[in-house]
């Protein structure tokens, strides 16, 4: 059985992962994405369907540190409209 | 050594007062961090307005006492997400153990007055 609080600090490292992400858009999604995938599996009560979205959040986790790397080598060249501070 | 003496009392350089032509002595020292140290009250109010734009939250029933779970009637998770939110209005990095533990208004509010980087 996967313990809650090693659930919780996964939750907290895909939310932070995807903070860091310089494009407005994919970093909403990832949060968005985090969030609702959590919310999805929260009443999962078979230990085994426990373990396997645990895994699968790990390989998010995963992909979306790789995914990082090739973002914050090619940055978006202006901000989103949503990131502008209204005059 | 007495000649060496002898000398300095010579050839020592009179210490003069200095008029109001220089500035006045600068008691801010530039790098600290805890010149611009949040107030207490600052530190409330932010926290406070990050919990009640929390969609799930009812802004009438926050108090800078308020109890997450208990009293605002949220999940693990939305308490993960507040102390998220928490982290990047005041430009921290709380650590896990330390975020585990925040699970109240007064509890976030203390964390975040008492850590030096918080702005």
């Amino acid at each position: 059985m996967v313990a809650k609080c090693q659930v919780i600090s996964l939750c907290r490292s895909l939310l932070r992962a995807g903070r860091k992400y310089p494009d407005y858009n994919i970093r909403e999604y990832t949060k968005r994405r985090t969030l609702d995938g959590f919310r999805m599996n929260k009443n999962l009560t078979d230990p085994l369907k426990a373990i396997e979205a645990y895994d699968e959040g790990n390989a998010q986790l995963e992909a979306v540190q790789r995914v990082l790397k090739v973002y914050l080598a090619y940055p978006p060249k202006t901000k989103n409209i949503m990131e502008l501070k209204v005059q | 050594m007495a000649l060496r003496n002898a000398l300095l009392r010579h050839l020592r350089v009179p210490v003069t007062v200095r008029g109001s032509k220089q500035s006045p002595i600068r008691f801010i020292r530039a790098f600290s961090s805890h010149d611009d140290h949040l107030s207490k009250q600052d530190v409330v109010d932010r926290v406070l307005d990050v919990v009640k734009s929390f969609p799930k939250v009812d802004p009438a029933k926050v108090t800078p006492d308020v109890h997450f779970q208990k009293d605002l009637g949220l999940d693990s998770l939305d308490t993960v997400e507040i102390v998220m939110a928490i982290e990047e209005e005041f430009k921290l990095e709380i650590p896990d153990k330390e975020a585990d533990k925040i699970d109240s208004c007064s509890l976030a509010i203390e964390y975040v007055f008492n850590h030096p980087m918080s702005s």
